[in-house]
């Protein structure tokens, strides 16, 4: 029993333990995390202030900063108290007036702070290329899984990739016409892979949407033995038919329509099709 | 395996026949312990993602580029038994969309201004991500993020951007890859920031640091914990060891006192064959005792031919046998001397 017990206190040690390591990721509504931000935010507004008026600081903004401050002080002892609420209602104090501040400062300084064409066409430039890559991959791990034939293209893909990377980092930006040959090539395969797709979809929306009228069909009879009116009923039936002919033809979208015909009727006559 | 066994009346002297009894009382410990162990695996191991999952928010997922473009990746559960459904997007500049549903299966999706019908049949749940353009705007150096989020939403924000002001209360923040990510609640959010090359570097160092070191403090309790784990098992180990060694050491005793040596075995049974006597020497040199099994693992002997011989030396008065655990147990007789 001893040793029983002893093991049981290590398993409670180790439970106890590992759930901290969790907690730790997905810890929520920790509020010293508001006073890292309301600190780093004053940082930042002083160093702004600085930069674009010494000490020449307008009053107005002055007093923003002030206000700004002293709830980041408020926050600090909020927090030091335990006092979570009051230090929620600091940090948005704060943040709100460093906002207002560094609303003012961009209007301002607007003219002072804008990007040279070649570095903004760098930083877009860069920036399309992740989104490009990033969607690729996406759709390279589609293109595998409906076993289209488009390596090739992803091979190209990643080629054109690294000479826009090499043209970015060496500062040639003549790239527009590598972005359009990747942005057409990715729809090439997009394409392939909806085509690839198609017949799947076809035969998943036929075994659904008959699966649901065997349901809808069990659902009529029921409604029939319980006395709702027979005129409804023989629509029920009408449309449980139709449908099932437009799949017969593949007529897709007809039958999604006949369908909601359907489905309407069956919730108007208290039988509604629902999520089991 | 000596372990396991323990004479029944340490104290008492053994009875004129000089059979020693012993009991496994281990048994009952292996079969409660062995369960209680496995349920304590399973229940450790179950906890860590038990518990990642119960209290994982994660609904809407955004990434801000440095340009101010924005990536959103968003999972929705959908009634699979509607054929269709309807999407409302953060904007209208949208690229590189992509839905899928279950099994990873590529929906159909028509866009209609900043709407998407997509084609769900069947699915239950729906993954879609697509950049948008609309939700960062910028004014000078000042970018602002906005949006209404119908539910709480990560936000990654580009790196060495720095926060200067928001409107809503963040639920958490983490730094990811030097960036900060900020988990938001749902409803309208405005969030300003700048690109500092200094400022931003020193608050990721600072949480950086406050990680740090609450990853050692973990580590640290982790370690703590094993050590303090470590020594109680060895405590315990040593004083097991040091309980079997005594309890040996009297069943030895005990023994030594009653068994004879192995010249007087072989002068009192000369006519002992060899192999027999191989036996006999391997059992006495095994504190008197040994279990069948073992025998024929040592002398690599076919189950027959060893219960031959041992059925010979009971024969002979040299060992007699016991029932342990379903097993022979042989074990030298005691005053085979005056027997003779």
């Amino acid at each position: 029993m001893k040793k029983l017990a002893i093991f049981t206190i290590l398993v409670l040690i180790c439970g106890t333990t590992s759930p901290s390591l969790v907690n730790h990721a997905y810890g929520q509504n920790d509020p010293s995390i508001l006073l890292r931000i309301a600190v780093q935010a004053d940082k930042q507004i002083i160093s702004e202030l600085d930069q674009v008026y010494g000490n020449q600081i307008p009053n107005n903004i002055q007093i923003l900063y002030d206000n700004g401050k002293k709830a980041v002080q408020s926050l600090d002892e909020s927090l030091s108290n335990d006092d979570v609420e009051q230090a929620k209602q600091d940090f948005l104090l704060a943040m709100n007036s460093f906002m207002q501040i560094s609303r003012t400062i961009s209007h301002s300084s607007e003219q002072i702070s804008q990007m040279t064409v070649s570095e903004k066409s760098n930083k877009q430039l860069s920036n399309e290329l992740d989104r490009l890559v990033k969607y690729s991959k996406t759709l390279e791990k589609l293109s595998k899984k409906y076993n289209v034939s488009v390596e090739s293209d992803f091979i190209k893909i990643n080629q054109l990739v690294e000479k826009l990377q090499s043209q970015i980092d060496e500062s040639n930006v003549n790239s527009d016409d590598i972005i359009n040959q990747i942005k057409s090539i990715l729809k090439s395969i997009k394409s392939d892979i909806h085509e690839a797709a198609v017949n799947q979809r076809s035969d998943r929306i036929k075994q659904l949407l008959n699966q649901l009228l065997d349901e809808i069909n069990e659902n009529l009879k029921l409604a029939e033995t319980n006395g709702v009116d027979k005129i409804q009923i023989d629509i029920g039936n009408e449309l449980i038919f139709e449908v099932k002919d437009m799949l017969s033809k593949n007529q897709i979208d007809d039958a999604k329509a006949a369908y909601y015909e359907l489905k309407e009727l069956m919730k108007n006559i208290g039988y509604p099709v629902i999520f089991r | 395996m000596t372990s396991l066994i323990e004479p029944t009346q340490l104290n008492n002297s053994l009875g004129d026949d000089g059979i020693l009894f012993v009991r496994n009382d281990s048994i009952l410990d292996t079969m409660v312990k062995v369960p209680l162990l496995v349920a304590s695996i399973i229940i450790a191991a179950a906890l860590l993602p038990i518990q990642s999952s119960f209290s994982s928010p994660r609904d809407i997922d955004l990434t801000i580029y440095p340009d101010g473009s924005t990536h959103v990746l968003s999972e929705i559960d959908v009634d699979p038994f509607l054929t269709d459904y309807e999407l409302n997007l953060f904007g209208n500049t949208i690229d590189n969309l992509v839905v899928i549903g279950d099994n990873e299966f590529l929906l159909d999706v028509d866009i209609i201004d900043d709407t998407a019908l997509i084609q769900t049949f069947g699915s239950s749940v729906i993954t879609i991500e697509y950049d948008i353009h609309d939700l960062v705007s910028k004014q000078g150096r000042l970018w602002t993020f906005s949006l209404d989020s119908p539910s709480d939403f990560t936000l990654l924000l580009p790196k060495n951007s720095a926060i200067v002001g928001m409107t809503n209360l963040p639920i958490n923040m983490e730094i990811i890859n030097d960036q900060n990510q900020l988990t938001l609640s749902s409803g309208p959010t405005e969030i300003d920031y700048l690109f500092s090359t200094n400022s931003i570097s020193n608050l990721t160092e600072e949480i950086k640091n406050e990680e740090d070191n609450y990853l050692y403090i973990i580590i640290g309790g982790i370690i703590s914990g094993i050590i303090v784990i470590v020594l109680v098992s060895v405590i315990i180990i040593v004083r097991n060891k040091q309980k079997n060694v005594k309890k040996i050491d009297q069943v030895v005793t005990i023994q030594k006192n009653n068994i004879l040596d192995l010249e007087t075995i072989f002068k009192l049974k000369s006519d002992l064959r060899e192999d027999d006597k191989e036996l006999v020497k391997f059992i006495f040199n095994n504190n008197g005792e040994a279990l069948e099994s073992e025998l024929r693992k040592k002398f690599l002997q076919p189950r027959t031919t060893m219960w031959r011989a041992v059925k010979r030396l009971e024969r002979e008065g040299v060992v007699e046998i016991q029932k342990k655990d379903l097993q022979n147990l042989v074990k030298l007789r005691k005053n085979m001397e005056e027997e003779t």
